[in-house]
């Protein structure tokens, strides 16, 4: 013991936090944390071992066919439900929490249903067909045949071909936009205030429906009137959420009966014993019936989750787990002290690998833009409650110490900072930060409620319950705040509107009329012509995704109901609604915009060297640009060097950032969502910034096609910082983070050295105080040194737990592309000052 | 022929014995679970490899 501790310090000295933490996490916490399949692609691929699941896809598709008559919730309903009676559930050793969204620990889920696009890669995609692979792959293709003119893709194109086949064409092409507008892509906010507070569980929603479907019954047969036109429909609704409800309780119990056999028949060891018998008092009891203590509360949150994805994709996890499990927590280790402070924080750190554990089947292009994790995953910590007094507890404090004991990649933590965070708290974001999570990342929770209040008008009650719907856009979690699917679906590749507005709406790497021509910026004789034929092409692509977004939630209903969310959802409850249906929803759209960086500094180059030193002319840049640079590295060097830069606190770039910024605000407001509400851009990158490398071209900032585009939303380009992080913040602190964006990602890479000790705390303390007094909300960081991770590039093995931030979220360092690596390596070092 | 209600690691469903789970333990190489997966107690088992008479 005595030499483990010696130990532990020496690691810490020599910040080698990932083998501290080994030692430092209990046996169980090891166990458990060791035991976890990865699941995220390396590279694009998935990892020897891992599987597609076949037995969700085989079940759904059982459960579908058998009810094709049925209207589509209830059909719908029906074969989920007969995948939660049906797959194979399992236990793992030492676990106290348990559900997985799959039937064995190393296989990942296929949402069958989604379309050929997806199938056809499970068929394709090499070793990821269960031994034996060729009944498996006979398998795959009967049941794709089964699918045939039935999947979600299927019925959705007819539609978008009769009124937008241009436009279609255009998004497909992958050129500027990410992600598939339906709700079947999950992404889904969820009204936790309505199912996580511990006021009911499912057999109350169950009595609850009853009670509507006499009731409106009653009153639709007495009076006809238009109110009751669509009775069918909602009373179909209401029996699909009663099905699936009733489904969930089910599989509940069958978890709590394998416990039970296990401790009966199989398990000698008396604790082992007792905990499994706790595990299926747990699995009795919740989501049946309301929690009673912590691990019933993580107990019922992760059946919430896992049941989403057994009918979504899940992409994100929008979750406030210090918020929501808090008050369980005070009861059992400070009023009841059922438990002590060690056995909560294993309920904690084990939450987080439940969670971590999760894995699904993507389309390559996820898999590319999200390196080395299984979605976005960020979950919420810190804020004010509703009435605006501190929400922090000692759940925060539990969640930010077990993150560093099993340091996962996924999910990650963002922290609601306000001015009444208390020092305890700020330290333990801080150990964090210092030790290489990546995460928090550190969220302006004043400013970004009066943004929410800005944009979307939400109440300001509403407002402060908000978490993080994905990376970064903040989000409700009340009755009509929540947001029930993934409209950051308007996701654009930003970049391309510069290039556009240089080439007149034409992309050559996918030879296409992209958007409008706005004229040949060979004769463009001002930066004013360049910069209107850049703002019609923002505007064009603006309008582009988010109609289709406005058009694939409106459809979604139809297409891929949404059952269990809508079971879980208040609003659906009353009104015997979808919850993706836009009635009751306030509106909580945001367009994400990736790469939008490279549009400042290449305008604010043009400006500069073309139409003010006249160094050069547009045609001689044009040439240039279409030869991607080549032939012309001085000239390049020289819009590189010689042109100011965003991020170094320069009027003459930093205006034009606003300008442009303004000008997306301006159109926000014009384009609308299915609500009837804005649509604010939240510049950020999760990997795009890789991702679509080889889809822009050559641009006037310098870069060539194929090179990394810069990692952010609103950080400089790499090494491009050049006057310190207070000029990065200065910049960045001209924005108005309320008026001119629903939020702005910043990422900072600081000195392991200089954080270390209490000097190091205080540094970064005044640097957030720097940081909040200008305004700015969001801020995350990456601490660690370019040794550490030049070591993990040449020996991988050694250093599976290391944490770097991307961009919205984390990944283990070893996980990610070498072009990634490199990029992180590459972001500027800061020192505070 | 062998049913699946002569196998150990059958256990039938109180309310309903012509229902119940199969239980295996698994070792795999990250880690060692019990699963569970229902079946039926005339499920024909001579096929599963994994039948083990009571
Ligand atoms: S499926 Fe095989 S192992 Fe399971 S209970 Fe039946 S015979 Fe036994």
């Amino acid at each position: 013991m005595a030499e483990a501790a010696v130990n532990i310090k020496e690691l810490e000295k020599n910040q080698e936090w990932w083998r501290a933490a080994e030692l430092k996490r209990s046996k169980r916490l090891d166990y458990l944390r060791k035991a976890v399949w990865k699941k995220g692609a390396v590279g694009g691929l998935y990892a020897p071992g891992i599987k597609v699941d076949m037995e969700r896809a085989g079940l759904f598709t059982d459960g579908y066919f058998a009810n094709l008559n049925d209207p589509g919730m209830v059909r719908h309903a029906k074969a989920v439900a007969n995948v939660l009676d049906n797959i194979t559930i399992f236990i793992t050793d030492q676990a106290q929490l348990v559900g997985y969204v799959g039937s064995l620990p190393h296989t990942i889920s296929w949402l069958i249903e989604g379309g050929a696009l997806l199938n056809e890669e499970v068929y394709n995609e090499p070793g990821i067909a269960p031994e034996p692979e060729a009944e498996s792959l006979k398998k795959i293709a009967a049941m794709m045949d089964r699918w045939n003119g039935h999947t979600v893709q299927d019925k959705f194109i007819p539609y978008v071909l009769s009124f937008a086949a241009e436009e279609g064409v255009k998004l497909l092409s992958g050129a500027v936009g990410w992600g598939l507008p339906l709700s079947i892509s999950g992404y889904n906010g969820k009204d936790y205030e309505y199912i996580l507070t511990g006021k009911r569980g499912f057999e109350d929603i169950i009595e609850d429906i009853d009670r509507r479907q006499n009731d409106m019954t009653e009153k639709a047969r007495k009076k006809a009137g238009p109110e009751y036109l669509h009775v069918g429909l909602r009373m179909m609704n209401w029996e699909g959420m009663k099905i699936v409800l009733q489904a969930v309780i089910r599989y509940a119990n069958r978890y709590a009966r394998l416990a039970k056999i296990v401790a009966e028949n199989y398990e000698t060891n008396p604790k082992c014993r007792e905990e499994l018998l706790r595990i299926a008092e747990t699995c009795e009891r919740v989501p049946a019936k309301p929690q009673r203590n912590l691990q019933e509360s993580l107990q019922f949150d992760h059946f919430l989750q896992v049941v989403e994805r057994f009918e979504s994709g899940g992409g994100a996890w929008p979750s406030r787990p210090d918020y929501y499990h808090g008050p369980w927590y005070d009861k059992d280790v400070n009023i009841d002290k059922r438990l002590t402070k060690e056995e909560a924080l294993d309920l904690v750190g084990e939450f987080m690998i439940r969670a971590h554990e999760v894995g699904a089947f993507f389309p390559r292009w996820t898999r590319e833009g999200l390196q080395g994790i299984t979605g976005t995953w960020v979950w919420t910590l810190g804020g004010v409650k509703q009435d605006g007094t501190d929400a922090c507890n000692d759940m925060t404090i539990a969640m930010l110490q077990a993150a560093r004991l099993v340091r996962v990649s996924n999910p990650t933590f963002a922290f609601r900072w306000h001015p009444q965070v208390k020092d305890e708290v700020m330290r333990e974001c801080f150990e964090c930060i210092r030790q290489g999570l990546g995460y928090p990342s550190m969220r302006n929770d004043p400013v970004l409620i009066t943004n929410a209040m800005h944009w979307h008008g939400h109440p300001i009650e509403e407002a402060r319950t908000w978490v993080h719907q994905a990376c970064m856009s903040p989000c409700p979690t009340t009755k009509n705040g929540f947001q029930p699917m993934r409209m950051a679906s308007a996701t654009a590749n930003m970049a391309k509107v510069v290039e556009y507005a240089l080439f007149n709406g034409y992309d050559k790497v996918v030879n296409m009329q992209m958007g409008p021509q706005t004229g040949d910026a060979r004769n463009f004789k001002s930066f004013d012509e360049l910069y209107n034929a850049w703002a019609e092409q923002l505007k064009w692509l603006m309008n582009l995704l988010t109609m289709s977004v406005n058009f694939g939630r409106a459809m979604s209903p139809e297409m891929c109901p949404r059952s269990f969310l809508s079971a879980i959802s208040e609003r659906s409850v009353e009104s015997g609604l979808d919850a993706v249906s836009p009635e009751g929803d306030r509106g909580n759209s945001w367009i994400t915009a990736f790469t939008w960086v490279e549009n400042i500094d290449s305008l604010a180059a043009v400006k500069k060297l073309v139409f003010d030193d006249k160094k050069y002319t547009m045609d001689q840049l044009i040439t240039a640009l279409d030869t991607n640079w080549e032939g012309y590295e001085e000239m390049r060097l020289d819009f590189v060097k010689n042109a100011p830069k965003w991020g170094n606190d320069d009027d003459y770039v930093d205006d034009i950032m606003l300008k442009c910024l303004r000008e997306a605000a301006q159109f926000s407001k014009v384009i609308k969502d299915p609500s009837g509400n804005n649509w604010p851009i939240l510049p950020e990158n999760v990997s795009g910034n890789i991702h679509y490398a080889n889809i822009v071209r050559a641009l006037p900032n310098g870069r060539r096609l194929g090179d990394a585009l810069y990692d952010g939303g609103i950080s400089p380009g790499p090494g491009l910082d050049k006057k310190g992080p207070t000029a990065v913040l200065k910049s960045c602190g001209k924005i108005n983070h309320i008026t001119d964006g629903r939020a702005f990602l910043l990422n900072q890479r600081l000195s392991p050295t200089q954080l270390s000790g209490e000097k190091g705390y205080q540094l970064w303390r005044s640097y957030m105080h720097t940081w909040a007094d200008l305004g700015l909300d969001h801020i995350q960081f990456n601490v660690i040194d370019d040794a550490t991770l030049r070591s993990a590039q040449r020996e991988p093995e050694k250093y599976q737990e290391v944490i770097v931030r991307v961009a919205g979220y984390s990944a283990h360092f070893v996980d990610i592309s070498r072009k990634t690596q490199d990029n992180i390596i590459q972001r500027t070092v800061q020192g505070i000052a | 022929m062998p049913l699946c209600k002569e196998c150990k690691k059958f256990f039938p469903v109180k309310e309903d014995p012509n229902k119940g789970d199969c239980v295996q333990r698994v070792v795999d190489p990250r880690q060692a679970y019990y699963k569970a997966k229902p079946v039926g107690a005339n499920m024909d088992a001579s096929s599963c490899s994994s039948f083990e008479k009571i």
